[in-house]
């Protein structure tokens, strides 16, 4: 609850560098906390304490220092930290990267205020992410099993269509067997203005924008403020999942934009930087934000987070990407070859993985071969690629028999299994299916990741 | 003649080749255009039956898009009458406050918010300002004040700020101040008035 | 005396406080209103560098820092198996108890329950002479595990007893036992507490000579570990290296297990406390949770207290040592650990060495892996116990020449890198073949041929060698095709790969393939080095390649692993013998004709 008397306004600007002001002549000052700061013109922004001591607090201005001067600029510091407004209202709703409402309707009348940086949750209460979660995109269920409360992110590059896949996950969602839907939280995070109209219009034509919230932060609002959106964005998400016991779909995008501006700040700070400038404490930072997903014991709810981000020139090995991946429960990558040869969804999956998985599938929840038939759809695909790579060197007619198979099976994975239309919703069953259609193409001695009683039940290749 | 008719037998037994040849060719034409014509149709159908698929599928969506941005707007118009309500209900209530009787109970609360602000600004001279109409209120309370505690050095400005009541602590050099006016006590509750007021027209309990 | 002073700066989870003189290095603090948990790093004058344990968010110049005198420790006692544990031996269970699903601050917990009774047999009676270490009785802890009560390790040597408690009951609170020396009397009950950042100390170090059986045929059959040896999993993400991890835990025979989470996934853990108590112990059938402790400070909790985790997992798993027990302790991560001592120094504005890590890390790592080893425990009865230390690296963009790794593999001497390549092509675990290393392969040769196999060692060196001949053929392969080979060398690629599918690779999630045992393993390299042998010399009696490579026996074998189960391995002699015979039927084929046979 907001508080009744709260409030000191300081008028000493020791100093204002890059997004961070030092405010002097401080007595009373909590790390973290809230600071509206009213410039000359008697323009208000909002910053957030980040060191204090000895006087001194440094804030860092989410909307940027741009004309703020050391004469005439207050700041108040609010006595809590950033808090977001949440209710059931939230739902349909746009805000802005800091969440206040951004579609010309009034501030949400609150049920409560959650502090926007949430707490960690406690592993002894979390309920273990088992439930699959079909999204209709053969290579994600068949391969790349995504289950409620996971974190699967989307490693893209440029111009790749990391947000149509993104959508088509979100329209297409659901758990087998219940009619529950999922509630979408988008964050657009220093994206294009088209990229988060795609992503809007996308829900409004499959009527789910009623049941989603959206944070929209684009490419030419304050780069600081990108700090904040994911955090409002899943404080929203957990509300709707552990207060109100929805299912939350949220996808954040791009998380690249994010780190950039952590860095941004770090280097402000003069701290001594990590791997490429970013800051030592990225990992940990990403970590809570990632984190903020899963499922709670005795609550209905969950948080399932896909996160979007583009690595910086493909490279998976870049900061961004890789504690990304160290975080996050496995990662979909896109590939630029797939992408050039025309196939959608150009999912590289030999990089992919889905950690929970294993988890999700199988008898009872799914079909007793399904992790079978991905573990072995992943060899085929493997070596298909390897043999392609010979064959470029060596010719067709250097290529064994059992080799010239794998080339046809490789094609047949790309054509019949893994691209499909941006609007094709298909079930497990034709997923799976699908699947042994290619499997089927090689002898059946090749198949050594699968069961003789599933070879029996659905290879229909020759002996 | 019998070459001619040797050659008409040639011939009739060619020609009636060619007219066999010719039957079941155009028999087997026949069957053929049959079989395509069947074929065609049950394509045709399964065309026909994807058409009629997607056009459902379509109409599905047209109709899950219409429902849902209709009652979505619906929604939001009932949020933008509650806001007008609740301003109106807002302006009321400050309206009253500012014009009611400057009551002994009044006078408790003022004394109480100048000896709370005057620690926040964690000075010993400060400023204090507050409207035309509470100064002397104001001025009697300081004084007060002063006699408790020696160290003190506040003084009551003299230009008067708008707000409906309550008070502003500067500290003498003005790099620090503490707003604990009416007016902001108000705005810092607002949320919490609002979502009662809410309540109370949507028919629902108000809570504290 | 004890400190009190005031904070005069914060930021993140470093803390000045002044007012501090009579603080000492290391000391828990309680810092500020809500008395959160914090440990004195520096001290210049009268201020002090505070890392707190929990979240700093509202805390505020001129609140309270009071010192508790002591230095971080952990209590050791019996109720400390089966537990999990934050950073700083907070148990989680309770602290959901007192602020719910999410970790609230300033949360105050006991480790252990301190009224639960354990039946308490004495083995020490009035008038012994007692010293560190004497057991002065045993309780049963889990049904797995019986605890002896140790007399601390910095209790006065050769005292007396004086009065002990009779076989009963008792609450881990009651004294259990009083000891006198020079007329100070010392009252002993069934736990004592012991600062982390201080190895417990023991009376000899012995060799490690026996094996850490994991169940796990890369690890087991080509790069061992010792009991009381060191190791180290590094691995870009994505590598399998929690799930490497998570199989030592489960299936290491060991009697104690301590799992250390270190700044990784919720869930992780979770999976961990989800899975453990349905596991079965292969060898007591009992649940493994009965064998172990978990320290959880996953990605998103306090920093400060990443750091802190390392030493209180160690610390637990040296007292069970003491008591005579194999433990095993596996790390994951000690990346984020240094990491989190990286974000300590930074705010120390200490200066950096490589990538912003302290120059104190090498001498950190070191003394670490250093509290690993095979020991005699300290006093009476006499008895040998390990820690084995096995720790996760997560080397940034999988370069294994950053920092931690490269500081990491010159205190460890098992190697186990992980390999994006093979995970890619869900070659799992990914342990790669060719840069892996154990320094303890001839040290527990001796167990294997006494225990298991006699021909072991010779195995496992025939079947390494074909591995070792594929490396350098796939360099031609890559350059000329493979047709390029003769056939013999073709043969080297095949069984190769057949060892790889067959050997290497194991399914974790596999009922079967999850574990398998030395004598499985044993039977199975034989098996893959007798079919090289009878292959090369039915290629040397004119027996084409296509046949070898079509005979039925391959996908046996290769499927063995995971369609054998413990209970039937006599049907591995089954496939001994159709190896035998098919070959011979091949030889007597090609002897008769030349007939083609069609390739399926």
């Amino acid at each position: 609850m907001p508080e009744t008397t709260s409030g000191i306004e300081y008028t000493k600007v020791a100093e204002i560098k890059g997004p961070l002001m030092v405010i002097d002549g401080i007595t009373k000052a909590s790390f973290d906390e809230l600071v509206e700061i009213e410039t000359s013109e008697g323009e208000r922004r909002l910053g957030k304490v980040l060191e204090v001591g000895f006087g001194k607090a440094v804030v860092q201005v989410f909307e940027g220092t741009t004309g703020l001067t050391i004469t005439g600029t207050k700041a108040k510091f609010l006595g809590k930290t950033m808090e977001m407004p949440v209710s059931q209202e939230l739902l349909g709703r746009v805000f802005d990267g800091l969440g206040r409402p951004n579609d010309g309707l009034p501030d949400p009348i609150a049920d409560k205020f959650l502090d926007v940086n949430g707490e960690p949750m406690n592993p002894e209460r979390r309920e273990y992410p088992t439930s699959f979660i079909q999204t209709g995109v053969s290579v994600i269920d068949g391969m790349l099993t995504l289950v409620r409360g996971q974190k699967l992110p989307i490693f893209s590059g440029s111009g790749m269509p990391h947000n149509i896949l993104a959508a088509q996950i979100a329209r297409q969602a659901s758990v087998v067997g219940t009619k529950e839907d999922f509630a979408v939280v988008f964050a657009a995070i220093g994206v294009q203005y088209s990229e988060a109209q795609y992503f809007k219009r996308s829900l409004e034509e499959s009527g789910a924008l009623r049941r989603s919230v959206l944070f929209l932060n684009l490419a030419d609002d304050p780069a600081i403020e990108r700090i904040i959106t994911p955090r409002v964005a899943l404080t929203v998400a957990e509300y709707l999942a552990y207060d109100l016991g929805m299912h939350v779909l949220a996808i954040l995008t791009d998380m690249t934009n994010y780190a950039e501006a952590l860095r941004e700040i770090s280097a402000a700070r003069e701290e001594v930087p990590g791997r490429k400038g970013y800051p030592g404490y990225l990992y940990t930072d990403l970590a809570n934000n990632y984190e903020r997903a899963g499922r709670i014991k005795g609550k209905n709810g969950s948080v399932t987070q896909v996160p979007i981000l583009s690595m910086p020139a493909d490279d998976i090995t870049h900061p961004i990407p890789d504690l990304t991946g160290y975080i996050t429960e496995g990662q979909i990558v896109l590939g630029r070859d797939l992408f050039r040869k025309g196939v959608y969804p150009p999912v590289n999956v030999l990089m992919s993985l889905s950690r929970l998985m294993k988890d999700g599938v199988g008898e009872g929840k799914t079909r007793a071969d399904h992790a079978e038939v991905g573990n072995q759809m992943y060899d085929l695909y493997s070596r298909a690629q390897e043999v392609r790579a010979l064959a470029e060197i060596v010719g067709r007619a250097g290529l064994t028999g059992t080799d010239l198979k794998y080339l046809d099976a490789g094609d047949m994975f790309e054509n019949h299994f893994l691209k499909q239309a941006p609007d094709e919703n298909r079930n497990l069953e034709e997923t799976l299916s699908r699947a042994w259609e290619v499997l089927s193409t090689l002898p059946e001695g090749e198949l050594t990741k699968i069961k003789e009683k599933h070879i029996k039940a659905y290879y229909k290749g020759s002996k | 003649m019998s070459s001619n008719s040797a050659l008409e037998r040639t011939i009739n037994k060619v020609l009636s080749q060619k007219e066999t040849e010719l039957v079941s060719q155009i028999d087997s034409a026949f069957q053929e255009s049959l079989k395509n014509l069947e074929s065609s149709r049950s394509r045709l159908e399964g065309e026909r039956t994807k058409i009629i698929e997607s056009a459902r599928k379509q109409a599905e969506n047209l109709k899950r898009q219409i429902v849902g941005s209709s009652r979505l707007a619906a929604r939001n118009k009932e949020l933008v009458t509650i806001e007008t309500d609740v301003n109106r209900a807002f302006e009321e209530a400050r309206e009253r406050l500012a014009n009611s009787g400057k009551d002994s109970s009044y006078q408790a609360l003022m004394s109480k918010i100048v000896e709370e602000s005057i620690p926040q600004v964690a000075s010993d001279e400060v400023v204090i300002e507050c409207n035309k109409n509470d100064a002397d209120l104001v001025k009697k309370i300081v004084a007060d004040l002063s006699k408790k505690n020696a160290r003190l050095r506040a003084s009551v400005s003299d230009r008067p700020i708008t707000a409906i009541g309550g008070i502003r602590v500067k500290s003498a050099d003005g790099t620090m101040s503490f707003d604990n006016t009416l007016d902001s006590r108000i705005e810092r509750l607002k949320p919490l008035i609002r979502k009662n007021i809410a309540r109370m027209l949507r028919g629902e309990e108000g809570e504290e | 005396m004890v400190a009190k002073g005031r904070i005069v700066w914060v930021s993140g989870p470093a803390v000045k406080a002044d007012g501090m003189a009579a603080a000492k290095m290391y000391e828990t603090v309680e810092v500020g209103d809500s008395k959160l948990i914090g440990e004195v790093i520096r001290l210049t004058g009268d201020v002090a560098f505070i890392q707190v344990y929990e979240s700093t968010s509202g805390l505020k110049p001129g609140e309270p820092v009071v010192g508790t005198g002591q230095p971080l420790s952990v209590l050791l006692g019996p109720g400390v198996i089966g537990k999990i544990y934050d950073g700083i031996q907070r148990p989680l269970d309770e602290i959901a108890e007192k602020s719910g699903a999410f970790i609230g601050r300033g949360i105050q917990t006991t480790p252990v329950d301190m009224k639960k009774k354990y039946h308490f047999k004495p083995s020490v009676k009035k008038g012994d002479e007692v010293g560190p270490g004497y057991i002065l009785g045993t309780v049963e802890e889990t049904p797995l595990l019986t605890h002896s009560i140790l007399v601390p390790p910095d209790h006065a040597q050769g005292a007396k007893i004086t009065d002990v408690a009779p076989e009963g009951d008792y609450n881990i609170e009651h004294v259990i036992a009083t000891t006198e020396k020079a007329g100070k009397k010392v009252e002993l009950k069934m736990y004592h507490k012991w600062p982390v950042r201080k190895p417990r100390p023991y009376a000899e170090r012995y060799d490690p000579t026996v094996p850490l059986v994991t169940g796990q045929r890369v690890i087991d059959t080509y790069f061992p570990i010792a009991k009381g040896g060191t190791g180290a999993i590094p691995g870009g993400f994505g590598t399998g290296k929690t799930v490497t991890m998570h199989q030592i835990a489960k299936w290491a025979d060991s009697k104690v297990v301590v799992y250390i989470g270190c700044g990784e996934r919720g869930n992780e853990m979770t999976e961990v406390l989800v899975e453990f108590p349905h596991l079965l112990d292969p060898r007591s059938g009992r649940p493994l949770m009965e064998r172990t402790v978990l320290v959880a400070n996953t990605s998103n909790m306090p920093v400060a207290a990443r750091e802190a985790s390392i030493y209180t997992g160690v610390t637990m798993a040296e007292y069970y040592r003491d008591m005579g027990f194999d433990v095993v302790l596996v790390a994951d991560s000690t990346s984020r650990w240094a990491e989190a001592l990286r974000e300590m120094s930074g705010r120390l504005e200490e200066m950096p060495a490589e990538e912003g890590y302290p120059s104190y890390l090498a001498s950190r790592l070191a003394e670490f892996y250093e509290r690993a080893g095979r020991v005699r425990a300290l006093g009476s009865p006499d008895r040998a116990g390990s820690v084995t230390l096995v720790g996760a690296v997560s080397p940034s963009g999988a370069d294994f020449t950053e920092p931690v790794t490269t500081h990491t593999i010159r205190f460890i001497k098992t190697f186990w890198a992980l390999d994006t390549r093979l995970a890619y092509s869900r070659h799992y675990p990914s342990i790669n073949w060719m840069q892996s290393y154990s320094g303890y392969l001839e040290d527990v040769a001796k167990w294997w041929r006494e225990n298991v196999s006699g021909d072991w060692y010779e195995l496992r060196a025939e079947s390494y060698q074909i591995l070792q001949r594929e490396d350098t053929l796939k360099e031609i392969v890559r350059l000329l095709g493979p047709e390029a080979l003769p056939d013999e060398e073709k043969l080297v690629l095949e069984v190769a790969r057949m060892i790889k599918i067959g050997i290497l690779q194991q399914n974790s999630f596999d009922k079967i393939d999850t574990y398998c045992s030395p004598e499985k393993q044993v039977k199975l390299v034989k098996l893959m080095v007798k079919f090289f042998k009878e292959a090369q010399k039915a290629l040397k009696s004119e027996v084409s390649l296509a046949d070898i490579r079509a005979m039925p026996i391959i996908p046996q074998l290769l499927k063995a692993k995971f369609e054998i189960p413990e209970d039937q391995l006599s049907r591995l002699a089954d496939l001994d013998k159709q190896v035998d015979e098919e070959f011979r039927k091949l030889g007597s084929a090609s002897s008769k004709s030349e007939e083609v046979k069609v390739v399926a």
